[in-house]
């Protein structure tokens, strides 16, 4: 069934993003200057009045990250954007985000670096940096890649209801190329958008519990704000169900358990790939993001050539979809995986959840350019002779 | 038997109004003079009818945030070290119709969240920030501050502060707050009054609060523990601004002055100059 489109325009994959963010109902935005995730903010700037919402330019990474952190406690959906070095100050707020349940988003439109790096140009060195990269572990992070720019504002709208029914940060990990390739956008009427808000208490203060530590229920839980009676306590200290501070082991780790399971006990909303003539293939190629593209074209032509070749891409990339990989390794023989960092980060993760089924090739590169279909093919065809 | 009301009682008249009497009695050390804050802040409270339905209390890191955190009836939302204003910040422009009392500390305040504390004055943000000011890292066990006087011994100056303190009342004038003022903890009636106009002022209120400090403080900068040593400290090297006047360069070395250094209502801040623009906006395009 085709949806109803409200309109129709050539945009880059940042303005998806933020068109996106404002189709979700966010309606407080902080971001700091920085490329190539600066246009996401310049169109909130404009945006965000016309809505009804805030945009904010602050002074600092640190400070926009915060101030979402404090929009998200009073209600807002919230985001904020960053990219590089900026990414890396961000984590400085995410424990705090993790550890009170916050539901907001962050995008990091990832670039080449370390450090300031290549700033104008595309890597894919952030995968393990979004998901450990807050100090302290236990943590709750999902993150979701686009590879185009229909994606882009598809999945941000995916990102907030993923962060308000799992009460969590999450991440839209994009990237430089999809943030600034220009591709048709067509955006949904209001009605065909499907939106999750935030769930309020039924009980009354007094037996309400902010961190309910002894219930299963992990996700969809109701999550009161500021200035509703409920007197909510947030705090980055490790806390007790009703949100005091505690040293106790035993709390401390009935929390961090609360946070993992989160996600181990909800992978059936956590796991969504897409395969590509996967039947009958004997070698797979492994990509995300905008390396994807090339991805899937290198097996397509492999497949002209008549090689068995499949094509597998993690759309929700954190949790990894270690089911969905290992199917994939027990059918086919090699694996190629192409990235745009020389570390090896999703092959490393897709070996680990491929247990030795099948073979895995990483192919890296340090970002700046996304590979050709042609350097992809021709690995492939060396890894499978 | 005695309830917790009870207790809390007896701790002070109006604790079982505002506070969360399951969190009494506080953490302060004996002889602390975050407690004299509390007790001025909870007859602001009194008088200004501040409650859970109006006020939220915001919190950062440090003896003044600890001590201060989850311990009000209604909401207490505790950032990270330094980020309080910044979090304040963001439930401030998404709930402008709530006050925002934020208890932060000299090394919150002016040494990790210095930047932050710039920019909340620069933007003229609507909240209250009460800074206590020990001149120490207390909570951490008595290292140097930004605001510690120079030639401190501390564990972390060995041989001596060798930098000089902030001058963070003129920082905030100079940054653009709109409300200015210092008084050491014992100051009650100056202080809850100081209190209650940065609440009804319109834009950023700091108010700098000199808590004498026997555990670090005292122990390190002064040599003695003895709080009313420490107290006695305070009453010695203070100087109301009035009386300062009146005083050369010489005697005023190494004193802190005290009252209301700006009260500027005439400077609109963020929050109502956002919300007037957004209003303006979509008038615009209806
Ligand atoms: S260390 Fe100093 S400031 Fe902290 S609670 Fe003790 S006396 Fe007060």
């Amino acid at each position: 069934m085709s949806k109803a489109i409200k309109r129709k325009d050539f945009v880059q994959g940042d303005e998806a993003i933020a068109e996106g963010a404002i189709a979700a109902g966010c309606r407080y935005f902080a971001g700091y200057p920085i490329t190539p995730a600066s246009e996401i903010a310049e169109c909130l700037s404009k945006r965000m009045p016309e809505v009804g919402g805030v945009a904010m330019q602050m002074e600092d990474e640190l400070a926009s990250i915060h101030s979402i952190g404090g929009a998200s406690v009073a209600g807002m959906k919230a985001m904020t954007v960053s990219s590089g070095p900026g990414i890396s100050l961000k984590l400085e707020g995410l424990g705090w985000g993790i550890k009170n349940e916050l539901p907001y988003v962050v995008v990091d439109v990832q670039r080449a670096g370390p450090s300031n790096g290549v700033a104008t140009r595309v890597a894919q060195g952030d995968l393990y940096t979004v998901k450990y990269g807050s100090a302290g572990g236990n943590n709750s992070i999902i993150a979701v890649s686009p590879m185009s720019v229909q994606e882009a504002f598809n999945l941000t709208i995916e990102c907030f209801n993923l962060a308000e029914i799992f009460r969590t940060p999450v991440f839209l990990l994009a990237d430089e190329t999809v943030g600034h390739t220009r591709e048709l956008l067509e955006i949904p009427e209001d009605s065909e958008i499907e939106l999750v808000e935030r769930k309020k208490p039924t009980v009354p203060p007094e037996e309400f519990l902010m961190y309910p530590m002894e219930t299963p229920e992990v996700i969809n839980y109701p999550y009161p704000n500021i200035g509703e009676g409920y007197g909510i306590c947030v705090s980055p200290y490790t806390h007790t169900s009703r949100g005091y501070a505690t040293e106790a082991e035993k709390d401390h780790d009935k929390m961090a358990q609360r946070f993992v399971k989160k996600l181990t006990e909800n992978l059936d909303l956590l796991t969504r790939c897409e395969e590509e003539m996967m039947e009958d293939a004997e070698y797979a190629v492994i990509a995300y993001g905008c390396e994807a593209r090339p991805a899937l074209e290198a097996v397509k032509q492999a497949r002209q050539a008549g090689i068995k070749a499949g094509f597998m891409r993690p759309i929700i990339v954190w949790p990894f979809p270690d089911e969905p990989v290992y199917k994939v390794a027990s059918k086919v023989k090699k694996i190629l995986v192409p990235e745009l960092n020389r570390d090896g980060q999703l092959s490393r993760e897709v070996a680990r959840a491929a247990k030795g089924q099948a073979e895995v090739y990483h192919l890296g590169s340090g970002g700046v350019e996304t590979h050709q279909p042609s350097q992809i093919l021709e690995e492939f065809k060396r890894i499978i002779k | 038997m005695k309830t917790q009301e009870d207790m809390a009682g007896l701790i002070h008249p109006l604790a079982a109004k505002y506070l969360r009497t399951e969190r009494l009695p506080h953490k302060a050390c004996p002889g602390c003079g975050i407690g004299q804050v509390v007790h001025c802040t909870l007859n602001v409270c009194e008088d200004l009818n501040l409650n859970a339905d109006n006020t939220v209390w915001v919190q950062g890191v440090g003896c003044s945030s600890r001590i201060s955190y989850t311990l009000w009836k209604g909401d207490n939302i505790d950032a990270h070290h330094g980020r309080i204003l910044t979090v304040a910040t963001g439930m401030k422009m998404s709930r402008p119709d709530l006050n925002f009392i934020c208890f932060t500390g000299d090394g919150d305040c002016c040494s990790i969240g210095g930047n932050h504390f710039l920019h909340a004055c620069r933007r003229n943000l609507d909240v209250t920030t009460l800074m206590f000011n020990n001149s120490i890292y207390g909570m951490t066990g008595g290292q140097v501050a930004p605001t510690s006087p120079v030639g401190a011994k501390t564990p972390t100056t060995p041989y001596g502060n060798m930098e000089d303190p902030m001058d963070t009342v003129n920082v905030a004038i100079a940054a653009g707050a709109a409300y200015v003022a210092r008084w050491r903890s014992t100051d009650f009636k100056q202080l809850t009054n100081s209190i209650k106009k940065g609440i009804q002022t319109k834009g950023f209120s700091f108010i700098e609060i000199l808590v004498p400090c026997p555990t670090q403080y005292g122990r390190y900068v002064l040599g003695t523990s003895n709080p009313i040593e420490v107290v006695q400290w305070y009453k010695d090297h203070t100087v109301t601004l009035k009386k300062s006047e009146k005083m050369s360069p010489e005697e005023l070395k190494g004193k802190f002055l005290l009252g209301e250094f700006a009260h500027n209502e005439d400077r609109t801040g963020i929050v109502e100059r956002y919300w007037d623009a957004v209003k303006k906006i979509q008038d615009g395009r209806k």
